[in-house]
């Protein structure tokens, strides 16, 4: 972030951006050696790193872009006092001096001051003269230097100008791939109110509790402070309202990954950190069992009215989807809110609550069909987890039977996949797979993966026929009749091998060593 | 049953209707109102006799303050005026006059818990004392690094902005000092964001050249009394000044640079047509710089020139003779640029007191000037507004905006009443450049008989 005078931006119908630096060789060229000469001026005064910016703007460079790329390395730089007298000691010795002997108006009574308190701190009057002020900023060293690449720093100074743009800011609308619950954290951190609105994606508008009343620029600051995680993201969109302050408009200031990654630096956010230590635990407990539920650590966030819960997992099996958030050690406060937002709440979720919390409002939820309870003493334990999971996977299963059963089908397309089917429909593939093979469609066989028409099948058996007459000794590898298989589209070709009457003849595990003749007639 | 409370700066009313200040906050499921309008608020439910539960206020604990302030005839008018407005309202009484001692008074009558609203550190310190020697109990800071509430708190226009949200439930009175402050697009929402219903505002300008001045009705009160500096003068509540400007030559270098540096800026000005007769004319000359490079180089030619100018050899040497004149007075030197402060820090061995001082450093160069015993210090704009510099008896500037508020207060730090006392102002100034128009104009726009 930039003081404001540094901001340079474009403005045109009610449309702004800051101008950004091209990362041209010109802008890197400027930036390295910029660098060069703090990492050459360690160990001197900062006025005379000043003075090298001085230079270069003078030079013709674009004032406010130098200033910039000055400052932005500077709060890279540790600058000291280094004097061999604490200053402000040395000043007050001096100026009790001049209280007690008379202010000097002539250099020579000047000298007889700067003597005297030589004299006392064993000191030179050089040395006086020269560390009188030398806590002033300026006159600081740079002992240190952390050195950002050319790129690094033109990066850096755009997204610092794109953050300065947005301390004008009135609100801001984002929309992003992850990171949200570092994201709603922030928010929350920053004393901002957010608000969801669903199209096809989330949006997520920010702004705070005064503005409600009126525009305000109040919470600019904290907005810009949003941004880097914003951003970190792969995927991202911002749209923001500035009030532009010179002409008093409300201009749209926007920004997205496809048109601004490359100018941006993107923060280094450390991904996949547990807020406790029971979450950890229960992610690797977890992963360890291999359910068959896929798990995701803070999946999208699930809408409550028009605010979010971000369930610290998302579990997914076939089309069905449970979220699962831990209630750990909390205040009252916070529960009493979270069960405010659950009631609103549209999606199956697990609550992992610690039975010490025994919080009223939170029993008074369970009875919602959609919210499930389970309680844990010292630590959380799999197996009730486990068990309800897999009661909600077959009860779905169960369900969608039924509804597969009912459902009026007829194909027409020589295959059918059951995940494609599944998925148009709905349902999990494993309830396809069921009742399909216990039942095929007319004309129909029911493979491990898919339908396939009597049809498509007497085609592939002519294929076989064909290479096998071709073949050496009339005989394939279980290698080459399963190319042939898949060439044709299906995925399951020892099934169909089997289903047309082949045999198969396997010397050793290799398919290539499997020999596959025709039926016997 | 409804229930209203404070959220970041604002009310949040549960219930099934809204108030007359209320509007509905889909984000949160409630009524929202501003908390400045909290009083009202509650008079609504009161007239409606609809019971509410107030879960409001936070305030610090009550201590027993033990008040020794005794007011002048004009001070008491003033408060008088203040508590007939309702307790609310703003005082304009020129800088010296004793504001801080009717605000004081005012804590005293109301016994409640009050946070005092202030520009700079220098005043964050100045009131802290006060209210510990006039009210006997030691006041709350919040600014400058501190951020204690107590009974009485002192906080800064920075602090008590970026805080508000914390804030705002924690005082039933505000005192705004240099209310002028408030009118400010930012500032202003410290009053909106704060439930407190009393308050008071205290100020030497009231008005401002942007005319925002017109909100503070809104924002803390009308102007409930005001009083000139010749009323007070002629009254003898404050000292008389004497006036004198000196212009020097500048040396033969000096006049060389100028002259040089002038001309470029000049060029500009006629080549490009521009006419710079009003500060709306030169705000929009500056504007101009930021686009295009011709304009920022007549600019900086233009600075240049001036500072050449400011920090003149020849006003140092004319300076070196008026500290002789005057050894035995509390003297109290301005600029316009720090590295002046600095050099004349240097030169003639005194302290020197700007932005980047130390707070420590500044509190005992302060303290030490207050007590005589150091008898010249050398500042830049940082003690402009409202500080006690008690006692000195000489200004001089070397150097300045020209604008009328700074030169007002510029004055009024010297106007301390002390028996017998006149007080001396010396503006030195370099011959023949720019500078004698800035003075001119300072002069204007006061009417000050020169």
């Amino acid at each position: 972030m930039l003081p404001s005078g540094l901001l340079v931006v474009y403005k045109r119908k009610g449309e702004i951006q800051p101008r950004y630096a091209k990362l041209s060789p010109e802008n890197l060229e400027v930036a390295g050696c910029l660098i060069e000469a703090y990492k050459r001026h360690v160990g001197e005064k900062k006025k005379v790193l000043k003075a090298f910016a001085a230079d270069l703007e003078n030079q013709g460079y674009e004032y406010r872009f130098v200033r910039a790329l000055d400052l932005l390395l500077d709060r890279r730089g540790t600058f000291i006092c280094n004097s061999k007298i604490n200053p402000p000691d040395l000043r007050k010795k001096i100026f009790q001096a001049t209280e007690k002997h008379g202010l000097p108006t002539t250099p020579e009574t000047r000298q007889q001051i700067l003597q005297l308190v030589a004299c006392e701190t064993a000191l030179t009057t050089q040395d006086i003269e020269e560390q009188l002020y030398a806590d002033l900023d300026t006159e600081l060293i740079l002992t240190k230097f952390d050195a950002p690449t050319p790129l690094e720093l033109l990066q850096q100074y755009n997204l610092s100008l794109a953050q300065t743009l947005l301390f004008d800011c009135t609100e801001l609308c984002f929309k992003a791939s992850g990171n949200w619950q570092m994201l709603f954290y922030s928010v929350k951190k920053l004393g901002l109110i957010y608000e969801v609105q669903r199209d096809s994606e989330l949006w997520v508008e920010i702004d705070g509790p005064a503005s409600l009343f009126k525009l305000t620029k109040r919470y600019g600051i904290n907005i810009a402070k949003l941004l880097p995680t914003i951003i970190a993201n792969q995927e991202w969109t911002v749209n923001a309202k500035i009030l532009w302050k010179y002409t008093n408009e409300i201009c749209s200031f926007k920004l997205d990954n496809a048109k601004h990654s490359q100018l941006l630096r993107k923060p280094n956010l450390q991904p996949e950190t547990y807020d406790s230590a029971a979450e950890e635990a229960f992610a690797s407990q977890f992963r360890a069992v291999k359910s068959g539920w896929t798990l995701k650590r803070e999946p999208e966030p699930v809408q409550a009215g028009t605010q979010v819960i971000v369930p610290d997992f998302s579990l997914e099996r076939g089309g069905l989807k449970v979220y699962l958030e831990i209630v750990g050690f909390w205040t009252e406060e916070y529960l009493l809110r979270k069960a405010e937002k659950l009631k609103q709440v549209d999606a199956n979720m697990i609550l992992v609550v610690n039975e010490d919390l025994a919080c009223e409002k939170l029993v008074a939820l369970e009875k919602r069909p959609q919210l499930h309870f389970i309680y844990y003493k010292d630590k959380i334990s799999l197996p009730p987890i486990l068990r309800y999971l897999q009661a909600a996977f077959e009860e779905t299963k169960t369900k969608e039977i039924k509804l597969l059963k009912n459902l009026p089908v007829k194909f027409t397309e020589l295959m059918v996949r059951y995940d494609e089917f599944a998925e148009r429909i709905g349902v999990s593939s494993e309830a396809v797979q069921t009742v399909f093979s216990a039942d095929p469609p007319e004309g129909y066989v029911a493979m491990p993966n898919s339908l396939v028409s009597k049809e498509k099948l007497q085609q592939i058996q002519g294929i076989l026929n064909q290479a096998l007459k071709q073949a050496e000794k009339r005989k394939l590898t279980l290698h080459q009749a399963t190319q042939l298989i898949e060439a044709e589209g299906l995925t399951d070709a020892s099934t169909t091998l089997n289903y047309l009457g082949y045999k198969i003849a396997w010397h050793g595990i290799n398919s290539q060593e499997a020999d596959v003749s025709p039926p016997k007639q | 049953m409804f229930r209203l409370w404070f959220d970041r700066g604002t009310l949040l009313l549960r219930g099934e209707v809204g108030s007359p200040y209320g509007r509905w906050d889909s984000r949160s499921g409630c009524y929202r109102v501003k908390a400045c309008h909290y009083r009202d608020v509650l008079e609504y439910f009161g007239e409606s006799r609809v019971k509410i539960e107030d879960a409001v206020l936070d305030l610090p604990a009550f201590e027993q303050l033990k008040c020794n302030v005794e007011l002048r005839a004009y001070q008491s008018e003033a408060l008088d005026k203040w508590l007939t407005a309702g307790k609310r309202g703003v005082l304009v009484l020129p800088t010296a006059a004793g504001k801080t001692f009717i605000a004081l008074k005012a804590i005293d009558l109301l016994k409640t818990q009050t946070l005092i609203v202030v520009p700079t550190l220098d005043l964050l310190d100045q009131w802290k004392k006060r209210v510990r020697d006039y009210l006997g109990v030691d006041a709350g800071v919040v600014g400058g690094g501190e951020n204690v509430v107590r009974m009485v708190t002192v906080a800064t226009y920075d602090s008590a902005y970026s805080l508000a949200a914390q804030l705002g439930n924690r005082f039933l009175f505000l005192i705004f000092d240099e209310v002028h402050h408030l009118a400010s697009p930012g500032y202003m929402q410290i009053a909106e964001m704060f439930v407190a219903p009393y308050r008071m505002g205290l100020t030497a300008t009231y008005e401002r050249s942007d005319q925002r001045h017109a909100l503070l009705p809104l924002l803390v009160g009308d102007p409930v009394y005001s009083v000139s500096v010749e009323e007070l003068t002629t009254a003898k509540h404050l000292s008389n000044y004497t006036f004198e400007k000196i212009a020097v030559d500048l040396t033969e270098a000096e006049q060389q640079s100028y002259d040089a540096q002038m001309k470029v800026f000049r060029r500009y000005l006629v080549e490009r047509h521009v006419v710079l007769k009003s500060a709306f004319d030169f705000q929009r000359f500056i504007m101009t710089t930021g686009r295009d490079p011709r304009a920022r180089e007549a600019l900086l030619a233009r600075n240049r020139a001036l500072k050449v100018a400011v920090n003149s050899e020849a006003k140092l040497n004319l300076l070196a003779e008026k500290l002789e004149t005057y050894k035995d007075e509390k003297v109290l030197i301005f600029t316009l640029y720090n590295d002046l402060v600095y050099m004349v820090s240097k030169r003639f061995l005194i302290p020197a007191v700007t932005h980047q001082t130390p707070r420590e450093e500044r509190r005992e160069i302060m303290a030490n000037f207050g007590n005589g015993k150091y008898k010249v210090i050398v500042t830049s704009q940082v003690l402009d507004e409202g500080v006690d510099v008690p006692d000195a008896s000489v200004g001089v500037v070397l150097g300045g905006t020209g604008s009328r508020r700074e030169y007002i207060q510029r004055l009024g730090r010297l106007l301390r009443k002390k028996e017998g006392k006149t007080a001396k102002l010396v503006e030195i100034i370099s011959k023949e450049t720019v500078e004698v128009g800035i003075s001119r104009r300072r002069h204007q726009k006061t009417g000050e008989a020169q």
